[in-house]
C-alpha cells in the first residue's frame, strides 16, 4: 500500500515539475511565435502586392512597412488587404487569400491585383503538402512569376482566365507553364485559382467598386 | 553487475560499435523523413542530441527514486517535456525550419533511440556516464543522418545547404528527395559499412 502511494506521489511531483517548466518556456516564447506567424503572412501579402520587402528583414521592420502600406478591410465577410503607395493615399492594389484542394492536401495562397482589378500583380502559395521537387515547385519563383501581369476578367461559359499547359511556348498569353511531373497539382491549382479569381470579380469586387 | 564503461569506451560504442542507425537500425523513421535537406537535418540532429542527453541525465538522476513499475511512464514524461521545449524553441527562433520539419520534431518523443538509451543505459548508470552515453549515441545518429543528407540533397535538388553545386545541365533525381531515395541510400550505406567492417560472427563468415 505504501509503495503504491509513493508511486502516485512520485508521478504527481514529477508531472507537476515538468509541466511547470514546459508552461514557463511556452509562455515566455508565445509572443515571439505569434509574431513570427503574423510576419510570415504579412511578408506574403506585401510580396503579392508588389511592395518591396527583404525576405530576411527583421520582424519589426516588416510590421512597420505593413502598418504603413496595407490596410485590412472586410468585404462581404471576406478579408481584403488594400495596398497603398508610399504617400499612404493612392491605392496600388488589392490582395486576398485563395486556396483549394491540391493533389495531396489543401493549398493556401495569396493573390494581388491592380487597383482596377484588371491584372495580377503577384501570386504566392505558402502552405501545402505537395511532393517536394514536383508539386511543391508551385511555390517557386519561376512558377509564380508567370502570373505577373496576367489579365483577369469575368469569364463566360466554360472558358478560363488562364490555363496551365505543358512547359514550352504557349500559343496564347494566358497559357502558362504547368509543373512538369506534377500534372495533378497543376490541374488543381488551375482549377482553384480560376475559381477564386472569378469569384472575386463577380462578388467581392462589385462591392468594393460601390464603395 | 558489469564494470562501468569509461568515457572513451562509451563514445566508441555510440559512434561506431553500437551506432544506433548503422548497427541497431533504430530511428529510421526520422532518418527517412528529414534527410532530403542538409539544413533540416542539422536542426533535427541538434534537437535529438539535446533530448537524448538531457533525458538520459534526468532519468539517471532519478533512477534510485523511480519505482520500477512506473519508470516507463516517468521516462515518457521526461522525454516529452524536453521535446516540447525543443519544438517551442525552433518555432520561436527558426520559424522557416520549423515549418519544413513539420511534425517530425514532435515525433522525437517516439524516436526509439531516446527511450532506448534511458532503458538500456541511463536507468542503471550514474548521471555523468548516462549523459556521455546519450551524447555519444545521438552523435552517432547525427553523423549517419548527415552523411545521408549530404548524398541526398545534391542528387535530389542539385544543391548543398541551398547552394547550387551540381553543373547547370544536371537533372535532379526526384526519387532522392522522397522516402524511397532515403531507403536506397541508407540500405546501400549500411551494406557497404557492414561488408567493409564486419563485426558479428555472421558478417565475418560471409566476408571470407
Amino acid at each position: 500500500m505504501k509503495k503504491r502511494l509513493y508511486s502516485i506521489a512520485f508521478m504527481f511531483v514529477l508531472t507537476f515539475f515538468f509541466t511547470a517548466v514546459v508552461s514557463a518556456v511556452k509562455v515566455y516564447n508565445e509572443e515571439k511565435i505569434e509574431t513570427n506567424q503574423q510576419v510570415k503572412l504579412q511578408k506574403i501579402i506585401l510580396q503579392v502586392l508588389g511592395i518591396p520587402v527583404e525576405q530576411r528583414a527583421p520582424n519589426r521592420e516588416v510590421l512597420q512597412v505593413f502598418e504603413k502600406r496595407v490596410k485590412t478591410i472586410e468585404v462581404k465577410q471576406k478579408t481584403l488587404y488594400v495596398g497603398y503607395a508610399e504617400d499612404g493615399k493612392k491605392i496600388t492594389g488589392y490582395a486576398f487569400p485563395i486556396g483549394g484542394a491540391g493533389f495531396w492536401g489543401p493549398v493556401y495562397g495569396m493573390v494581388g491585383v491592380d487597383p482596377e482589378a484588371s491584372e495580377i500583380l503577384g501570386i504566392a502559395f505558402y502552405k501545402h503538402s505537395e511532393t517536394p521537387g514536383l508539386g511543391a515547385r508551385i511555390a517557386e519563383p519561376w512558377f509564380t512569376k508567370q502570373f505577373k501581369g496576367l489579365p483577369i476578367f469575368t469569364v463566360q461559359g466554360d472558358k478560363k482566365i488562364f490555363y496551365l499547359k505543358p512547359a514550352g511556348p504557349g500559343k496564347r498569353p494566358n497559357e502558362l507553364d504547368a509543373v512538369t511531373g506534377a500534372t495533378g497539382t497543376s490541374r488543381a491549382v488551375e482549377a482553384f485559382v480560376n475559381r477564386d479569381l472569378d469569384h472575386f470579380l463577380r462578388d467581392t469586387w462589385k462591392s468594393v467598386k460601390k464603395g | 553487475m558489469p564494470k562501468p564503461l569509461s568515457g572513451s569506451q562509451i563514445f566508441l560504442q555510440g559512434l561506431w560499435n553500437d551506432n544506433p542507425v548503422l548497427r541497431q537500425i533504430l530511428g529510421i523513421c526520422s532518418t527517412l523523413a528529414v534527410t532530403n535537406l542538409v539544413a533540416n537535418t542539422l536542426v533535427m540532429n541538434a534537437g535529438l542530441i539535446f533530448t537524448v542527453c538531457l533525458s538520459s541525465l534526468t532519468v539517471s538522476i532519478l533512477r534510485n527514486y523511480t519505482p520500477m513499475k512506473i519508470r516507463m511512464m516517468a521516462q515518457t514524461l521526461i522525454i516529452a517535456s524536453y521535446v516540447i521545449i525543443v519544438d517551442i524553441a525552433i518555432a520561436a527562433y527558426l520559424p522557416d525550419i520549423s515549418e519544413a520539419l513539420g511534425p517530425y520534431v514532435g515525433l522525437i518523443i517516439t524516436n526509439c533511440i531516446v527511450m532506448g538509451r534511458c532503458e538500456a543505459f541511463a536507468k542503471n548508470n550514474p548521471p555523468w556516464a548516462s549523459f556521455l552515453d546519450g551524447l555519444a549515441m545521438s552523435l552517432g545518429y547525427a553523423a549517419v543522418l548527415l552523411i545521408i543528407a549530404v548524398i541526398r540533397e545534391p542528387m535530389g535538388f542539385g544543391t548543398l545547404l541551398g547552394h547550387r553545386i551540381m553543373p547547370e545541365g544536371f537533372t535532379p533525381w526526384t526519387i532522392m528527395i522522397m522516402a524511397p531515395g532515403a531507403f536506397f541510400t541508407l540500405g546501400l550505406f549500411v551494406w557497404f559499412l557492414r561488408a567493409r567492417f564486419p563485426q558479428t560472427a555472421e558478417e565475418k563468415k560471409k566476408g571470407q
